[in-house]
């Protein structure tokens, strides 16, 4: 992990906007954000569809960049770098887990989890070392030859989180990661997140259910594009029902 | 990551890539290179064709020799009117000896007249051999070599004795395995006593110059009659005068016809190096229409390869949103998707030159044409597929790099 590098947190978010011109419109999804994690941390980003918090976590994991205000990550102002820096990036310092999984259907598991190390350019021996350590950390080494349609959900999604442990980021950015997956299987991905917490991984998880958040030692409230809570995991959680009353109420 | 590196993932990444997805995609793969074979064969058929055709026309108008003229009635290449030449009077014996003393730069000189005739020995029988009537001059004119016996001689023609020197087809087809000479043939019935034998001198336009009996100039008209014109060859000294030594002759020719001044030459003078002019300036107006032809096809097949990698990178937003998220470079995208292009077009292009080169060997084994394909012309084909493949695969490459990466994500 490359945790070593530098003091403060590992994420420094300032004033962060993001607008968007649909059809002549403006839309703001951002409207100045600042927040900070460190290293180790387990936090949830939450809120409703049209929070924001699908553009904070593409903003979060180098996908897309912001309009205004900085984004350090890891020591380095990501904010305002270029499309080939990006990637380096992405490849380097964020592991993704995404709701749908995101695997390439024709490769196997094992090519799956390679596929990260591929683009960091390491030799293909040393590259299914590494894919098998990341298999065997969620339990799926005997699963490695075989495709996504070949897997079960639950399956597929240790896969993907495999993937994104390979290459050692500094952060786990997942997004939804239990959505497309039933509560029995949900809560199985769940643990295996806590697992990784206790191991000291960094994880930052967007979504808008209140349940999962709760697991979650730290929340992050967006509405409407600002901070709305920051806080312990249950409280900003369960602050959902008297948010959406106030809302309504106002 | 060094830039080294950096490129080497590139490349290893986007070949393999290209190999998984043409294996995945079999059947489309293989109508694409189809596409793109029937070009490159198409082109390459025809220019081997081309280039065969070319080479052994100047090997067999080598075989002439670069100092040899023909004043005939006839151009050799008739342009225009076919009947003005056709009125024109015949040459007479007179006339070329006339021609003969003006011109003290002709090194030999022969009538030379022919027909088509049947000739048979014991009971082997040939038909349409060329018999031509010649002086014996004619085999410093002609290029031939004697392999047996003798050439005609001058007492030959002036006592107009049946005698012939035959060409190596004729030798091969009515003496296997046995010496010509002293023996005898019939041509149209009559029997001429065969005194030589020439050497092999191959095929010009696709008809074989060794079909040929030469007989004596006179021998020829009284057996044959009259009517047939004959040509004049000659040699001249120095090849390298040859346009002024045609100058000089079409002034003479003039005189010993009584050409009256200002009406045209009522004669043509031919050159065979004249020729391979003309020739060219044909063959050069049909090579280009062919070229064209063939390299509108291969950009139908090039359209096709874009087509389907339109399609390609449509199936693919997701996979490509994947590989952005996960580190991929703009770059990387391309090179994957170029080198798929271009991979199934080296392969169309490696389908499309052995069909092209079977085809011109198909060519020159059933038809007189030779076909002629340089190694370069292979290289060429296959690397030329490729790279039309490259370029027709940019396009679709740069709409795959420069997708959004969140959009491909949530592409369904």
């Amino acid at each position: 992990m490359s945790q070593a590098s530098g003091a403060g947190p590992l994420i420094q978010v300032e004033n962060i906007t993001r607008v968007f011109h649909v059809g002549g419109e403006e839309v703001r999804a951002l409207r100045g954000v600042s927040f900070g994690i460190n290293r180790g941390e387990w936090v949830a980003i939450i809120g409703q569809s049209g929070s924001g918090k699908s553009t904070m976590m593409n903003v979060l994991g180098c996908l897309d960049t912001p309009s205004s205000g900085r984004y350090m990550l890891n020591g380095k102002d990501v904010s305002r770098m270029s499309d080939d820096e990006l990637a380096v990036i992405r490849n380097v310092e964020i592991g993704f887990i995404f709701q749908t999984f995101q695997l390439l259907p024709k490769e196997t598991a094992l090519a799956n989890v390679e596929l990260p190390l591929v683009y960091r350019g390491i030799g293909a021996r040393e590259r299914r070392e590494r894919a098998k350590a990341a298999l065997d950390k969620v339990q799926l080494t005997h699963r490695m030859h075989h495709r996504p349609n070949e897997l079960s959900g639950g399956q597929r999604q240790r896969v993907a989180i495999a993937r994104a442990l390979v290459s050692e980021p500094s952060m786990l950015l997942a997004d939804e990661p239990t959505g497309n997956l039933d509560s029995a299987t949900g809560e199985e991905i769940v643990r295996l997140f806590e697992q990784l917490h206790k191991a000291g991984h960094t994880l930052v998880l967007v979504t808008h259910e209140p349940k999962l958040a709760a697991r979650c030692p730290r929340a992050i409230r967006l509405s409407d594009g600002e901070i709305v809570a920051d806080g312990d995991g249950r409280t900003v959680a369960m602050g959902t029902a008297t948010d959406v009353l106030n809302a309504g109420g106002a | 990551m060094s830039q080294r590196s950096a490129f080497r993932v590139d490349v290893l990444e986007g070949a393999r890539i290209a190999v998984f997805s043409l294996k995945a995609n079999r059947l489309r793969t293989v109508l694409t290179t189809l596409g793109i074979g029937i070009g490159v064969a198409t082109l390459l058929a025809i220019v081997g064709i081309i280039q065969g055709l070319n080479t052994s026309f100047h090997k067999q108008l080598a075989t002439f020799g670069a100092n040899t003229m023909y004043v005939s009635k006839w151009p050799w290449m008739i342009k225009g009117d076919w009947w003005k030449y056709r009125n024109r009077k015949n040459f007479t014996l007179e006339q070329m000896h006339r021609l003969r003393t003006l011109a003290p730069f002709v090194t030999a000189m022969s009538p030379a007249v022919s027909r088509l005739s049947d000739v048979a020995h014991g009971g082997e029988q040939m038909s349409t051999v060329r018999i031509q009537g010649v002086t014996h001059e004619y085999l410093n004119i002609s290029g031939y070599e004697i392999t047996g016996g003798r050439f005609l001689t001058e007492a030959d023609d002036a006592t107009t004795r049946p005698v012939a020197v035959v060409g190596a087809d004729v030798v091969d087809g009515l003496f296997p395995g046995v010496s010509p000479v002293g023996q005898s043939i019939r041509i149209d019935n009559r029997t001429f006593q065969v005194v030589g034998t020439l050497s092999r001198k191959g095929k010009m336009v696709g008809e074989s110059m060794d079909l040929i009996v030469f007989i004596p100039f006179k021998t020829f008209y009284s057996s044959f009659g009259k009517g047939r014109s004959f040509e004049i060859a000659m040699a001249v000294e120095d090849a390298s005068q040859m346009r002024s030594a045609e100058d000089q002759l079409t002034g003479i020719m003039r005189r010993v016809r009584s050409t009256p001044p200002g009406a045209e030459d009522d004669f043509s003078i031919n050159r065979p190096e004249a020729m391979a002019q003309t020739y060219e300036q044909l063959t050069g107006a049909l090579y280009g229409v062919a070229v064209g032809v063939g390299l509108i096809t291969l950009l139908v097949g090039g359209i096709g390869i874009m087509n389907i990698m339109l399609v390609s990178v449509r199936e693919r937003t997701r996979e490509i949103g994947v590989r952005r998220a996960l580190g991929a470079r703009k770059r990387t995208i391309v090179f994957q998707f170029l080198m798929e292009a271009s991979s199934v077009s080296a392969v169309g292009g490696l389908l499309g030159t052995t069909v092209g080169l079977g085809t011109a060997k198909v060519v020159s084994l059933i038809t007189p044409l030779a076909a002629d394909v340089q190694p370069m012309t292979v290289v060429a084909g296959v690397g030329f597929a490729a790279l039309v493949g490259l370029l027709f695969g940019i396009w679709p490459a740069a709409r795959a790099a420069n997708l959004d990466p969140v959009e491909a994500l949530r592409y369904e």
